[in-house]
């Protein structure tokens, strides 16, 4: 079932009419002569939650890192918002050496994030307030995570990426997580998320991009997702990813 | 068998490691070995020496012969005119100047007086130079009729082999902080790399934390000039233009390890490499001893070394009552060296970003 909104709408119903706020068009980007991607499109409407998900080895991450600006794609063209991308990484980015708390300040003045109560709420739903004045070094893996969510949160960018957003944390602070970013789509920003494990996010989902062997396998908006035989998003990926798994073994 | 198996584990790790440790095992050593060539004479056989005439009077031939006498234990090198030479003596292009009397060719000529000229604050250079004043008076003794004698004389201030020592191990902090800590330092960062290079650029951390550093490299020029002022030193580490030449130094020896690390992309090899650098630019740029204690081949490598002009302008002015016009073209030198040391780190910087 999919989380709604205040109002009982998806987020995603009229999300999915607007203007992309992030566009990928015919992407590639090769290794020498590997080839992770291949003319991949990506729309990425305000107001959705946008899952990015498929097997190891899909593109997923070299096409976030795309989107972000680190990787130069070999061919095509990202349209990404003047006011930037908040970037939230598979794994955690930030100064070990200083405390949360000096983490958090360094780039709330980096990024221009100047919303206090904002910092705090996030720092509070994260329940970071705890670990603020510890050396971020020597934070366990799940609040390490978190930190890093905090910071891709921080400047309340119109586009937040997220990869393995869940990675590491506890069943309790997935679910505050899960209403954190469902708040943030309501409030009309976008959220990607790259992940493995679909099922964790099955409720909030606005829209599913699954990729295999860097190309797009299915790429469609809740509602208009045909579940066909499967219960849940979750088995419908699966079982893609299996068939083209196939098909690229037998060659057809 | 848990021995056995552990041995193997070492062996099978220092395969992944064999870069790091052929540097450590086999180029560093092997370094040192080679290095320990360059110190094979205590007292210097071919330093440069200026020769001068006294006056208008002197002639071509006695010049000629001097320099002739002079070659058996220096690199003999003339000047136009006494000015000319003693403004080589400052810039270190020669470490004593020899003023030529006239009238060495006068019938009836008793004696004839010869004198060496040497730069008090080379401090090193005192004990050579009077072994150089002994040598040259029994050489030329040998040349000419009358007798020779060669009078010493210092100009400058003089100074002890500790005051001597103070810019030197000055630029030495700075050299051991832009090849060591900064790499350590960048090395650290690799972990929020991409956190920022998304919210902000590599090239502004770049540009922000060699500027950082620089400004830091006051703090050691602070606390050398209070260790001098406890310690009664007559140095001047103040003055603006050692400051600015040393402020400098820093920035190109920065924009250097800084391109070795991103061209390593921050790994430990780019660490290894700029000690390796380090210890290259210590060895070869003469730092401690001037140019003139080396062979002429050594003396060379280091006139191409950018440090080596920094240690000059440093210690000169430091050590010197000598104004920093005096050292116009060395300056100019550095800032050109440096504008090419960050075009290099400006090219690094896009060639990471090209290839992450």
């Amino acid at each position: 079932m999919m989380r709604s909104t205040d109002d009982g709408e998806t987020g995603g119903d009229d999300g999915a009419e607007q203007d992309p706020i992030l566009e990928l068009r015919g992407v590639s980007k090769s290794y020498g002569d590997v080839t992770a991607l291949s003319g991949v499109d990506l729309a990425v409407v305000p107001g959705t939650i946008h899952a990015l998900v498929g097997p190891n080895g899909s593109g997923k991450t070299t096409l976030f890192r795309i989107a972000l600006g680190l990787t130069r794609p070999s061919s095509g063209t990202v349209d990404a918002p003047p006011e930037g991308i908040g970037p939230g990484f598979q794994r955690a980015n930030f100064y070990r050496d200083l405390t949360v708390a000096e983490n958090l300040d360094v780039f709330a003045a980096l990024t221009g994030a100047d919303d206090d109560a904002w910092r705090e709420e996030i720092c509070s739903t994260l329940r970071l307030d705890r670990v603020r004045d510890r050396r971020a070094g020597d934070l366990s893996g799940g609040f390490a995570k978190k930190l890093d969510l905090a910071l891709s949160l921080l400047n309340r960018s119109p586009v937040v990426c997220l990869d393995e957003p869940m990675g590491d944390l506890d069943d309790v602070s997935k679910s505050k997580l899960l209403d954190l970013l469902a708040d943030y789509r309501d409030e009309g920003h976008a959220v990607v998320v790259s992940t493995h494990h679909l099922g964790a996010f099955e409720d909030v989902i606005d829209h599913l991009t699954v990729l295999h062997d860097g190309e797009i396998l299915l790429d469609e908006t809740r509602p208009a997702i045909d579940l066909g035989d499967h219960d849940s998003l979750q088995e419908l990926y699966v079982s893609r990813s299996l068939a083209a798994e196939r098909d690229t073994t037998d060659g057809t | 068998m848990d021995i056995l198996s552990l041995l193997r584990k070492e062996v099978v790790w220092s395969r992944h490691r064999l870069v790091t440790l052929c540097f450590l095992l086999l180029v560093l050593p092997a370094f040192f070995a080679t290095t320990t060539a360059a110190f094979g004479t205590v007292i210097p056989e071919d330093a440069p020496v200026g020769v001068v005439a006294e006056n208008e009077s002197v002639t071509d031939d006695e010049i000629a012969l001097v320099e002739g006498g002079l070659t058996l234990f220096s690199e003999p090198r003339v000047y136009e005119n006494t000015s000319a030479a003693r403004r080589a003596l400052q810039r270190e292009r020669v470490y004593a100047v020899l003023a030529v009397p006239p009238g060495l060719y006068d019938e009836g000529a008793q004696n004839a007086t010869f004198t060496l000229i040497v730069d008090g604050s080379m401090v090193p250079f005192e004990q050579p130079s009077k072994a150089i004043q002994g040598i040259a008076g029994a050489s030329l003794d040998r040349e000419f009729d009358a007798d020779v004698t060669v009078r010493r004389e210092v100009v400058g201030g003089t100074h002890s082999l500790s005051e001597y020592l103070l810019p030197v191990f000055l630029l030495g902090i700075v050299m051991l902080f832009a090849f060591t800590y900064l790499p350590y330092n960048l090395a650290r960062e690799r972990d929020v790399l991409d956190r920022l290079r998304v919210e902000s650029s590599l090239d502004a951390v770049v540009a922000t934390k060699i500027g950082y550093f620089a400004v830091l490299m006051l703090v050691p020029t602070v606390a050398f000039g209070a260790a001098a002022a406890y310690l009664n030193y007559s140095v001047t580490l103040f003055a603006p233009g050692a400051i600015a030449v040393l402020l400098l130094t820093f920035v190109y020896l920065a924009a250097i390890s800084t391109s070795i690390m991103i061209l390593t992309n921050f790994d430990t090899v780019g660490r290894f490499l700029n000690v390796a650098v380090l210890l290259a630019a210590i060895t070869f740029s003469n730092l401690v001893y001037p140019v003139g204690f080396f062979s002429s081949v050594r003396r060379e490598i280091a006139r191409l070394i950018p440090l080596h002009y920094s240690m000059i302008v440093t210690r000169s002015l430091t050590l010197k009552d000598t104004p920093l016009a005096m050292y116009g073209d060395y300056v100019l030198g550095l800032v050109g060296f440096t504008a090419v040391s960050l075009l290099v780190l400006k090219l690094s910087i896009e060639r990471y970003k090209r290839t992450i």
